[in-house]
């Protein structure tokens, strides 16, 4: 259906089709002045399809009027009706009325349909544009660029902040002045739009319409429209309080996603300060416990006996030195105060130093080492690398029967120019099941054999982050768990031979 | 300690009553003469009023930093000194080395430990007559010839290694940091560059450890620097 007729036009197409049915009417022969009252009469209906109320009723009075005048006999003068051509005219009014009536209400329904589309398409834009972006940041300023297209507009964000003051956010493409930031905050303090177009502050140059969820204000909205733009209909006025609404929804919901995530947050810290509580004070109270045993009887006992309890208080100090030492680690690397001195690392070296501090843990197992001879140096710490090497080792150790084998390999890794340091043992490897959470803290590898604190790995992968390298586990088929750290590859000035 | 020697003296400077007191133990035990000071201020008084013949120093005293109490007693003595440190403060041990700390120990420590890293630093603060030859498991090392030989065997050094060598040999069992050893051997204008050193000790434990990978003689103290262990065990 055409739409779009300016009502001028409608009028002069009305005049034009009973023009024409008049001027075909005064060439037909008299007799058939009848006819062309129904000529005239179909004539309206066709009309009643393409122009409005008012026009139809025009059309069925001027039709009336030229067929009385014009074709009925005696031509070019009014003539008095008989009946039946009264009925007819009758007709004429009842059906242009009737006709009249159906066709705007039908163009009414129309207007609304398109008017509910074309804001269901806004909002579904909107929508769509919102949920592909992944921060609120993003979210609102795709909004905004959709508000900016969609009304011709300036536009501008203004979220509530802590102590209910209005923050602008930086995607706003509308500059506030003093006097709109003023509307603004008003509209924001009493929830109630305000601005150009409203009753408040009518001479603003924009109109702010507050973003409300459940009574509270997130933010207000800042439209400017263009200077001749009109806010006629209330179907418009209801499409920008829609799209305040689509954004103060988005707002929420991120609201809620960081509240969520802070009670995940808060819920994890708690199982970690549980296990955490439990398994330090195991560790802690287990060697304390001999110890103080150790040196209670060391008063009562004679010979051998002496010596053995001397060795069950220097085991029992080596463990709570690590389990000191592991929590230490954690705790700064946790704070942040752990900064690497990177310095010219050498493989070897950092591997026979780790050995050395070992000691006791690695008795009576082979550890085979496999570093090609051009190994070169690499930038890391030492001491944290030391740290990392003991761990592994340790670890190794722990989980793998008593005297099987270890390998230490190192190497260049050319491909992404890194150069590695692996630890593969040949033991059982690592549980699938274990795979995911290997190196998170207070995970340990079986969590039935009550010992350890479960932070070795997740220091390793600490102190490697920290020093911008990395950590890595897999299982070699066959013959064990195998376990990575890479760093950078670096390249030094040349060494002379002299 | 041959009886007939004077008893050597030692001075602890340690604010844990605790730590002093094992320490007295176990040198007490060893033959030595301890005193004890608690700060550093009475600790500086009781080295000015009567010199020992080592100090221990723990870094972390009461009223002062332990390493301005070493730069303080460096102005004036070159008393042997011991630095106690806790875990973790790799950066103060360097430090306090630098500053004319003698070794340092790690708290928490063995009794031999300390007792070693003692012995060989009142040898180096006594020094009989300049050895002419060192000996270190198999390697002998004649200073006033320039030779080194392992098992007998001639081994070909080239200059810088023979320097690095010699530095260790004349500071062995004392623990030299990065630092030191690139100013003697090369000079300040290449303190930083740590992998000269590197280079240079790989191609010494591959000459002279039996296993380079594992070695016993030329140690590394991560993040500190080098030591040679001339007594091994």
């Amino acid at each position: 259906m055409p739409r779009g007729l300016s009502p001028f036009r409608e009028y002069l197409e009305v005049l034009g089709v009973i023009a024409a049915v008049t001027i075909a009417g005064w060439f037909a022969p008299v007799r058939y002045y009848h006819a062309f009252g129904h000529v005239y009469l179909l004539a309206v209906i066709v009309l009643c399809l393409r122009v409005g109320r008012w026009p139809v009723l025009v059309a069925a009075i001027v039709s009336g009027l030229a067929w009385n005048y014009v074709i009925m006999p005696p031509r070019l003068s009014f003539s008095v009706l008989d009946f039946e051509d009264g009925m007819i005219l009758g007709t004429y009014f009842v059906v242009a009325l009737i006709a009249g009536q159906l066709t705007a209400r039908i163009r009414a329904q129309e207007r609304y349909e398109r008017r509910r589309e074309q804001r269901a398409t806004a909002l579904f834009d909107l929508t769509r544009a919102l949920t592909g972006e992944r921060t609120l940041d993003e979210a609102v300023a795709a909004a905004l660029r959709q508000a900016d297209k969609l009304f011709s507009a300036q536009t501008a964000l203004l979220l509530a902040g802590e102590q209910g003051t209005l923050q602008l956010h930086n995607a706003s493409s509308f500059h506030l002045s003093e006097v709109e930031r003023r509307v603004a905050e008003w509209s924001g303090r009493s929830g109630l739009i305000a601005g150009r177009f409203t009753k408040v502050s009518p001479d603003a140059e924009a109109l702010h319409l507050p973003m409300l969820r459940a009574g509270s204000v997130l933010g207000v909205l800042v439209l400017s429209l263009p200077a001749d733009a009109a806010l006629t209909t209330p179907e418009q006025r209801e499409l920008f309080e829609a799209f305040a609404a689509q954004i103060a929804l988005l707002i929420e919901r991120e609201q809620l996603r960081a509240a969520s995530e802070r009670e995940k947050l808060l819920a994890e810290s708690d199982r970690l300060h549980r296990t955490l509580l439990d398994s330090v004070s195991h560790e802690l109270k287990t060697p304390l416990a001999v110890l103080r045993s150790a040196a209670e009887n060391l008063n009562k006992t004679e010979g051998a006996r002496r010596v053995d309890l001397a060795g069950e208080i220097l085991t029992a100090t080596g463990r709570l030195d690590r389990v000191v030492a592991n929590l230490l680690n954690q705790t700064r690397l946790e704070s942040g105060a752990i900064k690497p001195q990177l310095d010219w690392c050498d493989a070897r070296d950092l591997i026979s130093a780790a050995r050395r501090g070992l000691g006791e843990a690695l008795a009576g197992r082979q550890v085979r080492i496999d570093i090609p001879a051009d190994m070169p140096l690499f930038m890391a710490d030492a001491p944290l690398m030391e740290q990392v090497i003991t761990n592994l080792l340790h670890n190794a150790a722990r989980y793998t029967p008593a005297g099987s084998p270890l390998l230490v390999t190192a190497g260049v890794d050319e491909r992404n120019w890194r150069v590695f340091l692996a630890i593969a043992d040949s033991g059982p490897g690592i549980p699938p099941t274990m795979k995911g959470q290997l190196f998170q803290k207070f995970r340990r590898g079986n969590e039935t054999q009550g010992s350890g604190l479960g932070l070795g790995l997740s220091i390793v992968r600490g102190l490697m982050l920290a020093q911008g390298g990395d950590v890595m586990a897999d299982n070699l088929p066959g013959k064990g768990a195998r376990f990575t750290v890479y760093l950078p590859h670096t390249l030094h000035s040349s060494v002379p031979h002299e | 300690m041959s009886p007939d020697l004077v008893k050597p003296e030692v001075l602890v400077i340690d604010d844990e009553m605790q730590i002093r007191r094992l320490l007295r133990f176990t040198l007490e035990d060893a033959g030595y003469v301890v005193r004890e000071a608690e700060t550093g201020h009475s600790g500086l008084v009781a080295i000015a009023h009567q010199p020992p013949d080592a100090i221990i120093l723990d870094l972390g005293l009461p009223d002062m930093p332990g390493i301005d109490v070493l730069k303080r007693l460096r102005e004036w003595s070159p008393l042997p000194v011991l630095i106690l440190s806790v875990f973790g403060q790799e950066g103060s041990k360097v430090a306090g080395l630098d500053a004319g700390a003698d070794d340092y120990l790690t708290k928490p420590f063995g009794g031999a430990e300390l007792l070693a890293r003692l012995r060989s630093l009142l040898r180096r603060a006594k020094p009989a007559e300049p050895a002419s030859t060192v000996r270190f498991g198999a390697v002998e090392v004649d200073l006033v010839r320039r030779r080194v030989t392992k098992d007998g065997r001639n081994v070909k050094l080239t200059a810088k290694e023979y320097a690095l060598l010699r530095l260790l040999v004349a500071e062995r069992d004392k623990v030299l940091t990065h630092r030191q050893i690139l100013q003697e051997l090369w000079g300040s204008k290449l303190a930083g560059q740590t992998h000269y050193l590197r280079v240079f000790m790989m191609r010494l434990r591959r000459k002279l450890e039996d296993e380079p990978d594992a070695p016993r003689y030329f140690q590394t103290e991560s993040g500190i620097g080098y030591r040679l262990v001339s007594d091994a065990s």
